[in-house]
């Protein structure tokens, strides 16, 4: 087996209690993934990926930095890759969706804080992650309030350059996140020592475009019944999105798309083709938060869609790769990016169009609004989303949960009475 | 046969080379086998295995030497019940 201790050490990390998580993960992929039937041959990249997910991607990103390269962690969709990897850095994602590292950010946050956000913090703190300890800098942004301060408490252990995304979307509020592009390039230049050039925001804007045309064609094989693809499998790949190589991602992920494009010929599913098919709105659902996922598709129901940002706020809306000045580039990169319809937008109208359509692309039967506990702008504009759908005649059901094993069993009841509402 | 007396195989590699190389070949082969974590049981090294069933175990032996890919032996695992993950 591969022996990454070194590289572990020599990152500051305490690995006698990563042991703990290196420990868990084999039964719990096996119990959750390996436990499927007739998945996908081109999931075994996915497979691969998780197997190595603190050997292979950290062992890059250490070798970049030994290059002189330097390493961005972000935590937020709102984040432009395109211009860390323009100034030739890396971005990654920072992934906070596991149990593990929540005790450790609650030794500096109050309890009721989000779980994402504890773990996150957790996981730096406790010197259990290995992409914590190689990123340079962290990007933070303003999308919610226990982020904000997060940053300030995470900012004493290490550098963290925080986005100020506006909060209405009006012109004025667009304008506005330009400007924040352009401090971001700034701040970029200055960390990497790199100057971001017109051709090389283009190239890249070309690369991340790349990616989430990858997951668009993913994310359309599920459209069709019976689904070619789990949910669960749909939702690690996103997740894997967040970190994995831009390109050797798209490339694995449309050779994937091809198998399940050919299923699809056949006739082919991993569901029986009256199985309910179900949407996932509401709070991201970081790696390896795949709760709600293994509950519902072991209860006889697909997820065949998630609108989340670990779903398709994370891809839909491409950059226009039409510019060449600089100025053109932002302005492109601040309207797609502001097309993303978060929570912490007021109003938010955008995104209950979005699950209405999503209801209508994807042919949903039923929709969960699961809110993170402790996540008020999701929690709260539960409300509203639920309303609509009402109106609509869409049956909806709303969960709000943690990463912990405590409520699986209460969930899995409910969503049963769910799935047996829906009368499929 | 009960869930509990159903045992896979997974295949154990000094590194991710090695077992890339004998995954490619396998499916070249049209022999079935997962990329896997490896299962603490096998080893207490993170990184990547090949589950095999007790069928192919016989072919699997013989690419190994065809190709002369590096092993660290195959484990015997009884699997279990499908389960959420306690502390992951």
């Amino acid at each position: 087996m591969a022996d990454y201790r070194q590289m572990w050490t020599d990152l500051g990390m305490d690995l006698e209690k990563h042991d703990l998580l290196c420990e868990a993960l084999p039964d719990a992929f096996a119990g959750v993934f390996l436990a499927q039937e007739n998945r996908p041959e081109g999931m075994d990249y996915f497979n691969f990926v998780v197997a190595e997910i603190h050997g292979v991607r950290p062992a890059e990103l250490v070798e970049h930095q030994k290059n002189g390269g330097k390493v961005f962690g972000t935590f937020c969709v709102y984040v432009p890759d395109e211009v860390v990897f323009a100034a030739g850095g890396i971005a990654t994602g920072l992934c906070g969706g596991s149990q593990f590292w929540v005790p450790g950010g609650e030794k500096v946050l109050p309890a009721n804080t989000c779980p994402l956000i504890k773990a996150s913090v957790g996981a730096r703190l406790d010197k259990t992650c290995p992409f914590f300890r190689i990123a340079d800098m962290f990007i933070g942004e303003t999308t919610c309030d226990g982020k904000k301060k997060a940053w300030e408490i995470l900012n004493q252990d290490v550098p963290v350059y925080v986005m100020d995304l506006p909060q209405m979307k009006r012109e004025k509020d667009i304008a506005a996140w330009e400007d924040e592009i352009r401090l971001f390039i700034q701040k970029i230049e200055a960390v990497t020592g790199n100057k971001i050039t017109p051709q090389a925001l283009a190239d890249n804007i070309k690369l991340i475009n790349a990616k989430r045309k990858a997951l668009i064609r993913l994310y359309n094989t599920r459209k069709n019944t019976p689904v070619p693809i789990s949910g669960k499998d749909a939702l690690l790949i996103t997740q894997i999105a967040f970190y994995d190589d831009p390109a050797r991602f798209a490339a694995q992920t449309n050779a994937l798309c091809e198998e399940l494009e050919q299923r699809i010929a056949r006739g082919e599913g991993v569901f029986p083709a009256d199985a309910p098919r179900i949407m996932v709105t509401g709070s991201p659902m970081a790696i390896p938060n795949w709760k709600l996922h293994h509950i519902v598709e072991t209860s006889g129901a697909a997820v065949v869609v998630e609108e989340s940002c670990t779903g398709v706020r994370y891809f839909e809306n491409l950059v226009d790769e039409s510019p060449s000045t600089l100025e053109e580039q932002v302005r492109a990169l601040a309207e797609r990016y502001m097309k993303i319809n978060c929570a912490c937008f007021t109003p938010n109208t955008g995104r209950i169009d979005d699950i209405l359509r999503l209801v209508k692309e994807y042919r949903v039967d039923g929709v969960i609004d699961c809110s993170l506990q402790f996540c008020e702008l999701y929690s709260t504009e539960g409300y509203l989303v639920q309303q609509a759908l009402k109106e609509a005649g869409i049956p909806v059901m709303h969960i709000e949960t943690d990463y912990s094993e405590q409520d699986f069993e209460q969930i899995r009841t409910r969503v049963e009475a769910f799935l047996e509402m829906l009368g499929k | 046969m009960s869930q509990a007396e159903i045992y896979d195989y997974y295949v154990l590699f000094p590194n991710h080379h090695e077992g890339l190389r004998l995954q490619k070949e396998l499916k070249a082969a049209g022999i079935k086998c997962t990329i896997a974590p490896t299962p603490r049981e096998a080893s207490s090294f993170c990184g990547i295995s090949l589950r095999i069933t007790e069928e192919d175990l016989e072919p699997v032996k013989q690419m190994i030497e065809r190709h002369s890919i590096k092993v660290d032996g195959i484990a015997r695992i009884r699997r279990k019940a499908a389960i959420w993950n306690k502390s992951c």
